[in-house]
């Protein structure tokens, strides 16, 4: 590892910008701005400062169309919009899939669209956390803000999870390393435990590590929950984990004062998917008959939690919310992005603030290759490569001000540090404009059928 | 440091191992996800660039299945499921041991082969399946190339996708 001196030269410090990475939201960025642009970022993670200081080769800044060769050629705002506007209006079975990276503020316009269009509205969390929902949907949720586990919990644990590479501040400013009211040592007050099969780079910073095997999470769940209600465990081994740890491990569990459970993708990711979330909230229910214990998912972008909140409130539903009869529906393996494309039921895919192209497995990128695909983001990725229309957004937390949820659901203002590029437009601005261009060719069918 | 040529791995040992025989082909099983070089370097935006290639092209394996196979860091290999193949570079886990067991950040090489199966529960399969990795002599692809030569969506004829010329690392559009 090289060293890097630090940036000295810079015109003015913007204080307390918010990270727009993860789902930790961390607030307390400082920007160091050198002629309008962002040259260091203080306090930030290397996830959260390699964000902020883009790479500006790949920067999205013109709008742009496929000619008939195939070529993205740049094209002037209006001729982009028409063109994506005139692709919303004539679909029959159009997804909005993305939202995660922006404001909620352009969600609000992404809803009047969808609903007007019958479009089906979904998020990351169709890819990632979408089994956690199903399981608060199934047995319940015991919630806590991460300032409540900062202050009080004792036993902090990691599963199918590795904040140390995915959310790189969780453990120093939320969980395990800060000082808080009833933990004034910090660290030591805590003991950090993580059950992943492999030996993460958070697990190797963990007093405990429970290494059970591939798969293993619901068996694994299920033995110290009978521990825990005192049941005999018949195996010798159970996921790989001998019987004699799973009591000591359910004994310690049960005698901390204050737990906190972070579950990430491992769980929802594997054969189980939601079952295992059951199980691993089910265990929570069990360990709060002898002390409190909470659970929060690991969300991984900024505001993906802010989707599921939003629609919940708006439209009653989390994700993968379907308007196509005119009102909101929701039926899991029924109106998700990644069916709907398996299925090949799609024909015109919209991609706010998100990489299909990059995190979609490839059975559902072939139905994408099919299909006008229309992308609004702020980088050019492998969604580019497949998209017909591009529309160069701007950056949330940054080049422009927005809200966005934590983890824990908690609304967080992002505030603007610098102006966007003269070229790009805001996301709200994008949807909002969108709207209005679909509004006007639908009134004009209108007017037509009823001549 | 946030930019890097790739990531730092380990370098590979001869191991004596007594019960590894080298084998053509291993059966292992796939995980993916995310990984913070991954992470940083696709959210800076540099997806086109080497770098990319280098921390999402890459299949961390456990050193004694490298020695089986007989291949060292940054040798490639060819990654098979059920649901396509790859070719990736082999490099030492910083996470070893895990023999069975290879993990490919998540990125567009990850996802030609994980299964988009969702058994009615949204969620992709992308952990836990079962694979084939065997030596390939053939090149990584860069991020536009791949793109181009798997989903083939604005390619006139297909045959010609191995001659095509590459996309490069910077992004292609014509400016008016």
């Amino acid at each position: 590892m090289a060293y890097e001196p630090p940036v000295t030269d810079y015109d003015e410090i913007v204080e307390n910008g918010t990270c727009a990475f993860c789902g930790c939201n961390c607030d307390d960025l400082d920007f160091l701005v050198k002629d309008g642009h962002v040259v260091g970022v203080r306090h930030a993670c290397r996830l959260g400062a390699s964000k902020v200081m883009e790479d500006m080769d790949q920067r999205l800044l013109v709008p742009m169309i496929r000619d008939e060769n195939g070529e993205l050629q740049e094209v002037d705002w209006d001729t982009a919009l028409d063109k994506a506007a005139e692709l919303i209006a004539n679909a029959v079975r159009p997804i909005f899939y993305g939202w995660s990276e922006t404001s909620i503020e352009t969600m609000k316009h992404g809803i009047r669209l969808g609903e007007l269009v019958g479009a089906v509205l979904d998020n990351q969390a169709t890819i990632c956390h979408g089994p956690s929902l199903q399981a608060v949907q199934n047995v319940g949720y015991p919630v806590a803000t991460l300032g409540e586990i900062k202050n009080r919990a004792d036993m902090i644990v990691y599963t199918g999870s590795n904040p140390m590479n995915s959310h790189p501040r969780h453990l120093s400013r939320y969980s395990t390393f800060p000082r808080g009211w009833f933990r004034q040592r910090g660290r030591f007050d805590r003991t950090l435990v993580t059950m992943d099969p492999k030996y993460s780079d958070t697990a190797k910073m963990s007093d405990i590590w429970i290494g059970f095997e591939q798969n293993g999470d619901y068996g694994f769940y299920n033995a110290i929950r009978a521990a825990l209600r005192g049941k005999e465990i018949d195996q010798d081994f159970v996921s790989g984990i001998p019987k004699e740890d799973i009591m000591e491990l359910a004994e310690a569990m049960k005698n901390v004062q204050f737990g906190a459970l972070y579950f990430g993708l491992g769980l929802t990711h594997t054969l189980s998917k939601q079952r295992n979330i059951d199980m691993a909230i089910e265990m929570l229910a069990d360990l709060n008959k002898y002390t409190k214990w909470v659970l929060t998912p690991m969300r991984g972008h900024f505001n993906v939690n802010g989707f599921n909140i939003f629609m919940a409130y708006e439209m009653g539903f989390p994700y993968g919310v379907d308007f196509c009869r005119g009102y909101p529906r929701y039926m899991n393996g029924e109106t998700n992005t990644i069916d709907l494309l398996t299925r090949k039921e799609c024909d015109v895919f919209m991609v706010i603030a998100a990489d299909p192209g990059a995190h979609y497995p490839g059975g559902a990128v072939k139905h994408l290759a099919e299909i006008p695909v229309i992308q609004v983001d702020i980088h050019w990725g492998p969604s580019t490569e497949i998209a017909d229309v591009v529309l160069p957004g701007s950056f949330i937390g940054v080049e422009c001000a927005g809200t966005s949820y934590r983890m824990d659901g908690v609304p967080i203002h992002m505030k603007k540090a610098v102006d966007k590029p003269e070229t790009c437009r805001d996301d709200e601005w994008i949807i909002r404009e969108l709207h209005e261009r679909v509004q006007k060719i639908k009134a004009e069918e209108a007017a037509v059928a009823s001549k | 440091m946030t930019y890097i040529e790739k990531p730092v791995v380990p370098k590979v040992v001869k191991l004596e191992e007594p019960t590894a025989t080298e084998r053509e082909v291993l059966n292992m099983m796939l995980n993916t996800g995310s990984d913070i070089y991954q992470g940083a370097c696709k959210k800076r935006g540099s997806t086109c660039k080497d770098e990319y290639r280098k921390v999402c092209g890459v299949a961390y394996m456990d050193p004694k299945d490298m020695a089986r196979l007989g291949v060292s860091n940054w040798d490639t290999v060819k990654v098979t499921t059920d649901w396509g193949e790859v070719i990736v570079s082999a490099v030492h886990s910083r996470d070893a041991p895990h023999e069975g067991t290879i993990f490919i950040p998540k990125g567009p090489w990850a996802n030609v082969i994980t299964s988009h199966e969702t058994y009615c529960c949204c969620d992709p399969t992308y952990k836990g399946i079962y694979c084939t990795v065997e030596t390939s002599d053939e090149e990584v692809l860069l991020m536009a190339d791949l793109m181009r030569a798997v989903y083939k969506k604005y390619v006139v004829d297909e045959e010609t996708i191995p001659e095509l010329e590459s996309l490069g690392e910077m992004p292609v559009y014509k400016k008016k």
